[in-house]
């Protein structure tokens, strides 16, 4: 017993620090990447972009459910993007509120015979609307799907741009984030298949009919951490991923891509759990297949503002989620990991996250386990226990203070000193008893998912209307 | 067991971590601290500008007075060129003026040519926002810079000046080099730049291959102009898609009596998006021999030229009765289906209704069919036309 326990922990303080120095390694890309990025930048004045007369046609899709509360003020920001040829497809899952009755009132909508060609697994439309005020604007009614796969693959099939957009109805894209992430394939429309945007926590933050006024941290403590896992995530993890043309996840809350694409890879897969993962690990599937040179591209500053949950309950549903699709997606993708066709996709992308995402919260669990078992029996060496706790401690916290540095010299939204404090703040208290919260939701993912519960049940959200009130 | 590694080597460890956490701790404060007084005195320096800029960019205030100081330069350069984007022609004349005689420009100039990297593309980009000739040279230079960035900051500055030396320069450069930067931002410049003559295309679609001949070709396609109604034709018959498509997207301003017997032809092309060009340019001409080629492109085999083409047909101002009537006897569900679409898009939908109700064009029979159609959506067995009433139909004659 004694010799498993030692065994066991020798891979754990292993794959801990090989799990850090990943992060670490990518935070050193990251800075790099986005100081480049930030040159770029410059010699993009993004209203010439507005004025070109060449510039792609894009389709927004955003699907709703029971948005009543905020779907006006939502759709009319959407309509009021940057872009010279941009048309905005609300899709209407089957609200059983008057989130159709809202659209209608606010945007003078009237049936169409509009074509819809059903490419892509979705459920039954009954109508397609047309707004008199606005002839960007199109509302897709349908019967409820069960998924946001769903919804958007209408949107999808209703689309005639060649690139999509997909964003939340609920999120906030600031007015120049068509702009900023359609930049990439403005440069390279041959290569580039999909770009992914910026997600950021919007609660907090002070809003005015649909458009943000000021940004703040928010109150509690448990969405200042999610501030930071957000600036971890993106800022460090998709950037890095994405220099190696890795990146897996464009978030389902705002993401472009090419739209013939999509359609060639059937849609979204309505049965998926993490659509938004799924989608982007068959494009890579499907691209590498064709032999086809492509690239992948995440873009650090077209922000997407998004309410993150705000009490223990939804936020544990939503991690689980997350797992049970990360697991969902990783098994789809099982045939792809370490064959040549794949490359770096199936032999680094794929494997870390198996290694380093899916099994971590199992690795943390028995870490715990024999820690406790080597405690019982005597085992343990406090002065060396207390060492690793100490450096774990002090390495997980340059990895988030990393993100913050890289949000203070780059994109700077958080401007109030008080902010800044405690967002510093929370990088040394995120890891307990946090951490150990979130090792059990993830758990409670691969729990579920296991067990076949794959249903979803909605986050308590406030919506954009109350988003602001502080 | 846990005694795996020399103690030592975890506490050094730890303090490195530590130490780091420190230090990026110290960079957020004290670049904070710095950026707070840098912005607080740029603020009261821009304002204290601000009120003498009209002596300051007339030359009351002698140039050599803030020129010195490159935190002025910098503060009065980023004001004139905002500026510079937002005027009119006159105040642009006299922002330029003052660009011109205050040095700022050669400045620029010789920054652009004996800098390199970042600064330079900077150099680059702000003398494309001067929309200077005298830069064009200084600017074409850069498109021969080895890193790409630089080239594109070349480019989208030559393409901000939107003349015609430019668009010579950006010709004789890719003549020279070939495809060197993507083609979306090439476009873009050759579309702004040779929108005043865009005759100077022509040579060099003639000589050139390939993807480049294929991104000229869709220039031209977006700055012809009647003038070139000869030049056009003979892209029509080109071997290269994009480019009848460019010369079918470019008739549809030709003022040339051949255009819309080119376009009919164009519009039996094999590739689907040259069609689609040369329907859209027939319903732009409204000519009426559009309709017969029209009709067959509400039976297109792909969705995009029926929607076009029934889009065309609604856009060509003649009664609407005997057009649907004729959509309705090409018993194509598909084409059906994409002239109700742009019926419904064009919200005239009710002015068919009326026109049916009051037309005397077809018989009692054939108008509750025509009717029924148009409220269901669908062809039935019922509402299916003979071929015969559509031969006898007032446009069938056309």
């Amino acid at each position: 017993m004694t010799g498993f326990l030692n065994i066991f922990n020798h891979a754990l303080f292993w794959y801990y620090l090989a799990s850090n120095l990943a992060y670490l390694l990518m935070l050193v890309v990251a800075l790099r990447t986005t100081a480049a990025h930030q040159h770029r930048l410059q010699s993009h004045r993004l209203n010439w972009i507005k004025e070109a007369p060449l510039a792609p046609a894009i389709t927004v899709i955003a699907p709703a459910h029971n948005e009543e509360r905020s779907i006006r003020v939502a759709v009319r920001n959407l309509l009021e993007l940057d872009y010279p040829q941009l048309e905005v497809i609300v899709v209407n899952d089957g609200s059983a509120d008057r989130t159709l009755e809202e659209l209608r009132e606010e945007f003078r909508l009237r049936l169409v015979r509009a074509i819809y060609v059903p490419e892509a697994q979705s459920a039954q439309v009954r109508g397609l609307y047309r707004s008199e005020i606005d002839p960007k604007l199109m509302v897709i009614d349908k019967e409820p799907g069960g998924s946001k796969a769903d919804a958007v693959n209408a949107g999808l099939n209703s689309a005639t741009s060649p690139y999509v957009c997909i964003v939340d109805a609920d999120s906030i894209l600031e007015r120049d984030g068509l702009l900023r992430i359609m930049l990439p394939i403005l440069d390279d429309p041959d290569r580039v298949v999909a770009v992914g945007g910026i997600i950021r926590v919007l609660n907090g933050s002070e809003i005015e009919e649909g458009h943000l006024r000021r940004v703040r941290l928010p109150r509690k403590g448990i969405e200042v951490i999610q501030v930071i896992e957000y600036l971890r995530a993106f800022l460090i993890g998709r950037e890095a991923w994405s220099q190696g043309n890795m990146l897996m996840v464009i978030s389902g809350a705002f993401g472009v891509f090419r739209a013939d694409l999509v359609r060639a890879v059937g849609g979204y897969r309505t049965s998926a759990i993490g659509e938004d993962f799924d989608l982007v690990a068959r494009l890579h599937r499907h691209l590498r297949q064709q032999g086809v040179a492509y690239r992948i591209p995440f873009v650090p500053d077209p922000v997407c503002w998004t309410e993150a949950p705000s009490d223990l309950k939804s936020l544990g549903r939503q991690r689980a989620r997350w797992h049970k699709g990360l697991l969902d997606v990783l098994w789809q993708s099982r045939d792809m990991l370490f064959k040549r066709r794949y490359g770096r996709i199936g032999w680094l992308a794929l494997p870390y996250l198996w290694l380093f995402e899916l099994i971590a919260p199992v690795i943390e669990l028995g870490g715990i386990v024999t820690i406790i078992l080597a405690a019982c029996m005597g085992a343990l060496s406090r002065e060396f226990f207390l060492q690793f706790l100490i450096f774990g401690y002090a390495f997980a916290t340059i990895i988030s203070i990393g993100s913050v540095l890289q949000e203070e010299i780059t994109y700077k939204r958080y401007n109030d000193w008080q902010d800044v404090v405690r967002l510093v703040s929370y990088c040394f208290l995120e890891h307990f008893p946090y951490r150990q919260m979130h090792m059990v939701w993830r758990l409670q993912g691969l729990v579920q998912y296991l067990r076949g519960d794959n249903t979803w049940k909605p986050l308590k959200r406030k919506g954009l209307e109350s988003a602001g009130v502080r | 067991m846990w005694r795996l590694g020399p103690s030592g080597l975890v506490v050094k460890a730890i303090i490195a971590a530590i130490v780091a956490d420190g230090l990026m701790l110290a960079f957020i404060l004290l670049r904070r601290t710095y950026r707070k007084r840098y912005f607080a005195r740029r603020d009261a320096r821009v304002y204290e500008l601000r009120q003498i800029w009209d002596a300051l960019i007339s030359g009351q205030i002698p140039y050599a007075t803030w020129r010195r100081k490159a935190f002025d330069r910098r503060i009065v350069e980023t004001i004139a060129l905002d500026a510079f984007d937002a005027a009119g022609p006159e105040e642009s004349a006299r922002l330029l003026k003052f660009l011109r005689t205050s040095g700022l420009i050669e400045k620029r100039i010789f920054e652009a040519r004996h800098l390199t990297g970042w600064r330079r593309m900077r150099s680059l980009v702000a003398l494309g926002r001067t929309r200077a000739p005298e830069g064009i040279p200084a600017l074409a230079e850069g498109l021969r810079d080895s890193r790409l960035e630089t080239r594109l900051a070349a480019l989208r500055g030559l393409a901000r000046t939107a003349c015609p030396q430019a668009a010579e320069e950006i010709l004789a450069w890719i003549g020279e080099s070939g495809l060197t930067v993507p083609e979306l931002p090439l476009q873009s410049a050759l579309v702004q730049c040779c929108a005043e003559r865009p005759q100077l295309l022509v040579p060099h679609l003639k000589n050139m291959q390939g993807r480049l001949r294929e991104v000229l070709g869709r220039v031209l396609g977006e700055v012809a102009t009647p003038s070139m109604g000869m030049d056009l034709l003979q892209f029509a018959a080109d071997d290269l898609d994009e480019l009848r498509a460019a010369a079918a997207r470019a008739l549809s301003q030709s003022q040339s009596r051949h255009a819309p017997e080119v376009l009919i032809d164009l519009s039996r092309d094999p590739v689907w998006f040259v069609r689609l060009r040369a329907i859209v340019s027939l319903g732009e001409l409204g000519d009426l021999r559009a309709i017969p080629p029209l009709m067959r492109g509400v039976t297109d085999s792909n969705r995009l030229v029926r929607l076009r083409a029934a889009e065309a047909l609604l856009g060509l101002k003649q009664d609407m009765v005997p057009i649907f009537e004729q959509v309705v006897g090409t018993h194509d569900r598909y084409g059906l289906h994409a002239y109700l679409t742009a019926l419904d898009n064009a919200d005239l939908r009710q002015t068919l209704e009326a026109e049916l109700q009051v037309t005397t064009r077809v018989s009692e029979e054939q108008r509750m069919c025509l009717q029924r159609v148009l409220q269901a959506g669908i062809l039935d067995s019922d509402a299916r036309l003979e071929p015969e009433s559509i031969a006898e139909s007032p446009v069938g004659h056309r």
